[in-house]
């Protein structure tokens, strides 16, 4: 039940997707500043991952998880 | 957008729209760009009101990370990480009841635990025309860990690069070899295996905000207990779920990106979670930047979770006391403060971390001992070249 | 690329504009030695030598497109737009400012004619004696490539100018946009018209520079295809579009084609223009005023 909860969430904010105006390339240019990327900083988000999925239960998140590691 | 009449400007739109220099094609990066990290986080002491023998220091950890990004052949760049981890401190080995019937923990050895972790990975992507296809290996070593895994990766661009697919597939194979096994009677060897997958869709909804959904799945078999413990029982599957989203948002005035994560998490052994966090990315003057960053956990406790070791059960009843599987919640806040120089950019990071099952969400029936708190700082420097 | 050119790019910081600039006049310079007809050791160069041989020769993604492009202009204006048209150049000699004779003519149109060419996956196969000059298109090209690299470095207002094929990275910082003036092909030193960009491109075509007077009548260098002979169309024409390749191949074709469909097809594209008929009357839409 709870699984299918999550994957109706998913689907959910896939249709948001949908309901947006064009933006033409010209006009990217405040998306392309670096501080507006998924992963502002690869080190920083890779250590904080490292970091809180050696300290809690949970893991997965945009990136599919690298290798483990004897701290779970 | 003035309403485009003419076909022959569509048709020369077109085709001028498709030149590599103008359309929004993925391309390797321009530059080599080598960067190194240094943290070091320290986990609280515990007092000695929660512990029965043992050191009252917790995990001292260095990690020293590193990474080359550059531009390989025309179509494809070349990703080399490599990190080192040095850990000292003593983990909880053991809980037990103390007189009052409050769950005390028990450290391991007196001598305490030193190791050492390193891992490698090398990694390529090709770039096409709508997207990139990549993959990579990795290889992580400890005393008493070893893992090889692989990574493959792609997405690719539609809607005129207004939505992004991305897929995502890992698997990892680990073989654990817990040290004095015998003196101890720990398990001598065993095995891990992860396999996960990921699907994520971006979305551009405007000039300056982005949104990003994504679902993993991951399915880890074998040996999923913690060797160390006394007794620590888990099942030998484990199937996790996590839904992603993410808002990116820039503000012309404030000259500020804001980055919203929440995370929705369950998995078979019971366990869920909420994540949401947050970071605010404050452009100062062109060389300067400062981002606070606030994170909110809370987790629910795995259907087997104990505060107290029961050794009379049986062998085949599961249970742990590992604190990771109680319910509990825990609040991060940090500050960032980044320097631009053209070619160098250097990080200064502190981060708090506390974890209290005070802060939980979900019910606490069963609080458990030994919840961290930490302090982190690090270094980071880039370098272009 | 033989002609003045200029960057400005607007940030808070000078070494960092400074920079910046110099990388996006690395790729200026880059598209300029590979695409160059004037250099040898370039590959249009290389291309143009491999005329005649079977094999043909390995064109990469990036030529592979600029010659999509090529072909959708030649389509577009019905066979006047001709990056083959290379070949005529060995006989019009503007500098000396003679005039061919018909045969001349009639010995080299074989060698002209972009469906000619003939490609296969990845590569070209040039027939002997034909020449491309991509001089039509390259230039706005790396303008807007430039101006793209500039946009994903981060720059929000800057203006790339290659001998007066423009695109702009947004609008001026104060959020104005960029008036552009439009040179007068009688007087170089004043403007027929002023053109505000907010974003994109523009270009001009016009027989500023290279044409010649010869017994009463002017020879202008945009040479007809189909007959070898210069055109009798407009004498000059911008236009400002989304993209400055776009804008020039619009402009060149407007000078392509006889001076009433000229105008016509600047008309029916509703960007904005301006152009100069052969009797010198000025005419366009979207001008500042």
């Amino acid at each position: 039940m709870r699984i299918l909860r999550l994957f109706s969430w998913f689907v959910i904010s896939l249709s948001m997707v949908a309901a947006c105006t064009q933006v033409q390339p010209w006009e990217r240019g405040y998306l392309a500043k670096k501080e507006m990327g998924w992963d502002a900083d690869v080190l920083e988000g890779a250590l904080n991952d490292h970091i809180y999925f050696s300290k809690e239960a949970s893991s997965g998140g945009n990136n599919a998880a690298g290798g483990g590691c004897g701290c779970n | 957008m003035k309403l485009i009449k003419s076909r022959s400007l569509i048709a020369l739109s077109t085709t001028a729209l498709a030149l590599p220099g103008i359309a929004h094609a993925d391309a390797p990066p321009v530059q080599n760009t080598l960067s190194y990290k240094i943290s070091n986080y320290k986990e609280d002491d515990l007092s000695r009101r929660e512990v029965v023998f043992g050191d009252l220091g917790r995990y001292d950890i260095d990690v020293h990370q590193f990474q080359l990004v550059a531009p390989f052949t025309r179509n494809t760049s070349l990703h080399i990480d490599a990190n080192v981890e040095i850990m000292s401190g003593a983990s909880p080995w053991f809980t037990t009841a103390g007189l009052d019937g409050q769950p005390l923990v028990n450290l391991s050895g007196a001598s305490g635990i030193r190791d050492r972790r390193a891992e490698i990975s090398i990694g390529g992507k090709y770039y096409l025309e709508n997207g990139s296809v990549g993959g990579n290996i990795g290889y992580s070593e400890e005393d008493d860990y070893r893992a090889v895994y692989i990574g493959l990766s792609g997405e690719r661009h539609f809607n005129s690069d207004m939505t992004t697919v991305a897929v995502g597939f890992s698997h990892s194979s680990d073989k654990l070899f817990p040290t004095d096994a015998e003196l101890f009677n720990r398990v001598i060897e065993a095995d891990k295996r992860t396999t996960s997958a990921l699907v994520s869709v971006s979305q551009i909804i405007n000039q300056v905000s982005t949104f990003q959904t994504a679902l993993s799945i991951t399915e880890q078999s074998g040996f999923l207990s913690d060797p160390y413990k006394l007794r620590d029982v888990r099942p030998q599957h484990k199937t996790q779920f996590s839904w992603t989203s993410s808002y990116r948002r820039f503000f012309i005035g404030a000259d500020a990106a804001w980055h919203i994560n929440y995370r929705l998490y369950h998995d078979d052994f019971g366990i869920s979670s909420h994540t949401v966090d947050m970071a605010w990315h404050q452009n100062i003057s062109r060389s300067w930047q400062l981002v606070p960053t606030l994170r909110y956990y809370s987790q629910s406790a795995a259907d087997f979770f104990t505060n107290v070791d029961d050794s009379l059960n049986p062998l085949t009843h599961y249970q742990s006391s590992d604190y990771r599987l109680s319910a509990f919640g825990a609040i991060s806040g940090g500050i960032s403060l980044i320097t631009d120089l053209g070619d160098w950019t250097a990080t200064l990071t502190a981060e708090r971390y506390i974890a209290n099952e005070k802060y939980s969400v979900y019910q606490v029936s069963q609080p458990s001992t030994a919840l961290v708190r930490y302090f982190r700082i690090s270094l980071g420097v880039d370098y272009s070249f | 690329m033989g002609s003045y050119c200029e960057i400005q790019l607007y940030d808070e910081s000078r070494i960092n504009a400074k920079q910046l600039t110099r990388r996006l006049v690395a790729e200026v310079i880059r598209l300029e030695q590979k695409y160059s007809r004037f250099r040898n050791d370039s590959f249009v160069a290389e291309i143009n030598s491999s005329a005649g041989n079977k094999l043909g020769i390995k064109i990469d993604r990036e030529t592979r497109s600029l010659f999509n492009h090529a072909l959708s202009c030649f389509e577009q204006s019905d066979g006047l737009f001709d990056i083959t048209a290379g070949a005529l150049n060995r006989i019009w000699d503007f500098k000396q400012a003679r005039v061919p004779t018909q045969e001349e003519i009639d010995e080299l149109l074989p060698f002209v004619g972009y469906h000619k060419l003939s490609f296969t996956k990845s590569r070209l196969s040039l027939p002997a004696g034909m020449e491309i000059d991509f001089g039509g298109i390259v230039k706005e090209y790396a303008a807007d490539t430039a101006a793209k690299l500039g946009r994903s470095l981060g720059i929000t207002h800057g203006l790339v100018n290659l001998g007066g094929d423009f695109a702009v990275i947004g609008p001026q910082p104060d959020a104005q946009p960029w008036t552009i003036g439009i040179v007068n092909p009688k007087q170089a030193d004043s403007l027929m018209a002023k053109i505000d960009l907010l974003d994109g491109g523009l270009a001009s075509s016009g027989d500023y520079e290279r044409c010649f007077m010869h017994q009463g009548k002017r020879y202008s260098h945009i040479l007809n295809p189909k007959t070898g002979w210069p055109g009798s169309g407009l004498r000059a024409a911008s236009v400002a579009a989304n993209l400055c390749t776009v804008a020039g191949s619009m402009a060149t074709i407007a000078m392509l084609r006889e001076e009433t469909d000229g105008v016509s097809w600047l008309r029916e594209s509703s960007l904005s223009h301006v152009y100069m008929t052969s009797d010198e009357q000025i005419g366009g839409i979207g001008l500042h005023q």
